[in-house]
């Protein structure tokens, strides 16, 4: 493994997939309207600018409310799925679990043409609401799989002693199950966070006239002069994408850390 | 049935997985204060009897009745049963003591006096001072006192104890075995136990149950399961026991006289007599211990054979030695006590081999 050549695979890699993303604040504070090289010197302006754009705001709050609603229905739909397939056999299991993860390979592009044919159809109006439809069904496989796997290394017996111990099913789920996965429900609402959040397809064909945090920065790109305050938002992003990514993984930690578990990876 | 004679009875519980027939007409009564085993090989069903009677399990047919009340509506979280888990299922995100004072949480107790039993339960256990230690912080077997403080603390009418002392070493395993004979005796509950271990089975129970194929095949005190298993399967489960090919001669209801290989003629009476037999026929059985290698000037014994030593096992305090009988094909084995003085034979000696037709069982 401590070849030289692989030595240069590695670092070469690591430049092609983080250099354009150093790129961003680099150009967010260079004081050019031209997105090259030699950088002009330091400004602060395109925040200011970016900060004052007011359809940005709307795009902000759009995909804030988005995202957050797509986060906590598909981790609640996924919490049900993942401990019925962990817990329970039903007949046809295999068959509705795959359907349910089929979304996983599913392009989304057939997702995105489908849905809107048939909302279309029956004439529901395009808006944040069908946005968050198209995100929940893409979402809920990845909060599924997540979950399956907190539930899977739950040990059956600690509910059936608290069962025994006189508590009902609900208080059992409450006071024993939850707290238990609860770092898988974390990190499920994180990731389906980030995947509604940065998602394009599904928010451009269902839209409709709301604009959301991808749909608007993709729109800016055809005006040069907005360019340098995309890279602002872009940096702010990175920086937001980093400090979610930081928390997830510091309660996925402790919550192993309390649960007095082995560490065996996770996304970070 | 009155309460005083029956804290458990099943009454002709069958339990089917599909078409899996899992327990096949159990019936049976475990008294109050006893220490119970069921004891069996894995799949034999004992586990899945315990779980009726904790209500993880339901049954499809028959009935489970604790203290004289028929359990069948009756949930698991409102059963006067406690269980400890195999796994001891201790809560990993509670402290010791929120795991022991789990089951008080609905209890209309003062919060101090929840405290004081808290304490209470975890001394009963020798783990006096841990209450706040981080569950997952300690070892097998204080998560397996735990586990009894916390089953124990809500007074049940039955303790379930599944396989509770199968995850520990050798040594851990025997330490808690006594402490467990004395718990249940200072407690004065009754205690039921699920094991594959026979000899752990002996040790602690008042009365086994041995159950093969869903089925209990006897239920006695240890004494009797050892001496006079009512099978050969019983017989071939518990401990050691040799077996040679014998014929009836006649019987009477006073006596049963038969022939067996390497003894010849002997009297049995009925009680001795089991079904149970192989598909080889009928046999007699015996113990290891049962017969003696005869020195000069040892006691007499009540019968003799000559025999041919095969084969020498030392292991310090005792040497087992595997004899051919004159007049049998098969091997015997015999235990002895290595007492000083007396040599130890080699491979191909000649010895004098006692015993006594009492310590004989006929499976027929």
């Amino acid at each position: 493994m401590k070849s030289p050549g692989f030595r240069a695979y590695t670092i070469g890699y690591l430049i092609f997939l983080y250099a354009p993303i150093i790129l961003l604040p680099m150009f967010a504070f260079n004081d050019s309207k031209v997105i090259a090289f030699p950088l002009q010197g330091f400004t602060t302006n395109w925040f200011r600018e970016m900060w004052a754009d007011t359809t940005l705001w709307n795009a902000v709050r759009n995909s804030a409310i988005i995202s957050i609603s797509v986060a906590v229905i598909s981790t609640t739909l996924g919490l049900f799925a993942a401990r019925a397939s962990t817990r329970f056999r039903f007949p046809a299991k295999a068959g509705i679990m795959g359907l349910i993860m089929l979304p996983l390979v599913l392009p989304e592009m057939i997702v995105a043409m489908s849905m809107l044919v048939v909302l279309l159809a029956i004439g529901i109006e395009l808006s944040i609401f069908t946005i968050i439809l198209g995100h929940v069904l893409i979402c809920t496989p990845f909060a599924v799989a997540i979950l399956s796997s907190s539930f899977q290394s739950l040990d059956q017996s600690l509910e059936e002693a608290a069962y025994d111990l006189g508590e009902t099913p609900l208080s059992t789920f409450w006071l024993i199950i939850l707290p238990l996965v609860m770092p898988g429900i974390i990190s499920s609402l994180l990731i389906c966070f980030t995947i509604s959040l940065d998602e394009f397809i599904i928010a451009y064909f269902l839209g409709g006239n709301e604009t959301v945090l991808s749909v608007y920065i993709y729109g800016q790109f055809r005006f040069p002069a907005k360019v340098p305050a995309i890279m602002a938002l872009g940096t702010i992003l990175v920086l937001l994408s980093i400090t979610l990514l930081a928390i997830a993984e510091y309660f996925r930690r402790r919550g192993i850390a309390k649960a007095g578990g082995k560490d065996s990876g996770g996304f970070l | 049935m009155t309460t005083n004679d029956a804290m458990i009875e099943f009454r002709d519980v069958h339990k089917y997985y599909g078409d899996y027939h899992a327990l096949r007409g159990i019936t049976a009564t475990i008294r109050p204060g006893e220490f119970f085993s069921l004891l069996g090989p894995s799949g034999c069903g004992k586990t899945t009897l315990l779980r009726t009677i904790a209500g993880f399990e339901g049954i499809s047919s028959g009935a489970v009745l604790i203290d004289g009340r028929d359990m069948a509506d009756v949930p698991a979280n409102k059963r006067p049963t406690n269980m400890v888990f195999q796994s001891y299922a201790i809560f990993p995100h509670l402290s010791v003591e929120e795991n022991v004072g789990f089951g008080l949480r609905r209890d209309s107790r003062s919060k101090e006096d929840k405290a004081k039993a808290v304490i209470e339960a975890l001394e009963m256990v020798g783990l006096k001072g841990y209450g706040k230690r981080a569950a997952h912080a300690l070892s097998g077997g204080q998560r397996q006192r735990v586990a009894l403080a916390r089953a124990l603390i809500l007074k049940p009418k039955v303790l379930l104890l599944d396989e509770p002392l199968s995850a520990l070493d050798k040594k851990m395993r025997e330490q808690m075995q006594v402490e467990l004979i004395r718990l249940q005796r200072q407690v004065g509950i009754t205690f039921i136990l699920v094991t594959h271990d026979q000899e752990e089975a002996l040790v602690m129970s008042d009365r086994i149950a041995v159950m093969f194929e869903g089925e209990i095949a006897q239920l006695a005190d240890p004494e009797t399961l050892y001496r006079r298993p009512n099978s050969r399967k019983v017989a071939d489960f518990i401990g050691t026991m040799n077996f040679l090919p014998a014929s009836i001669i006649s019987e009477s209801a006073a006596s049963v006289e038969i022939e067996a290989a390497g003894f010849g003629r002997i009297q049995l009476e009925p009680g001795q007599v089991m079904g149970g037999a192989t598909a080889e026929g009928a046999a007699v059985g015996f113990r290891p211990e049962t017969l003696t290698i005869l020195y000069e000037g040892s006691a007499a014994s009540d019968r003799e054979s000559m025999a041919t030593i095969e084969e020498v096992v030392y292991f310090g305090d005792m040497t087992y030695y595997d004899v051919r009988i004159d007049g049998s094909e098969t091997n015997v084995r015999i235990s002895m006590r290595n007492v000083f003085g007396r040599p130890v034979l080699d491979r191909g000696e000649r010895a004098r081999v006692g015993w006594s037709p009492g310590a004989l069982v006929l499976f027929r």
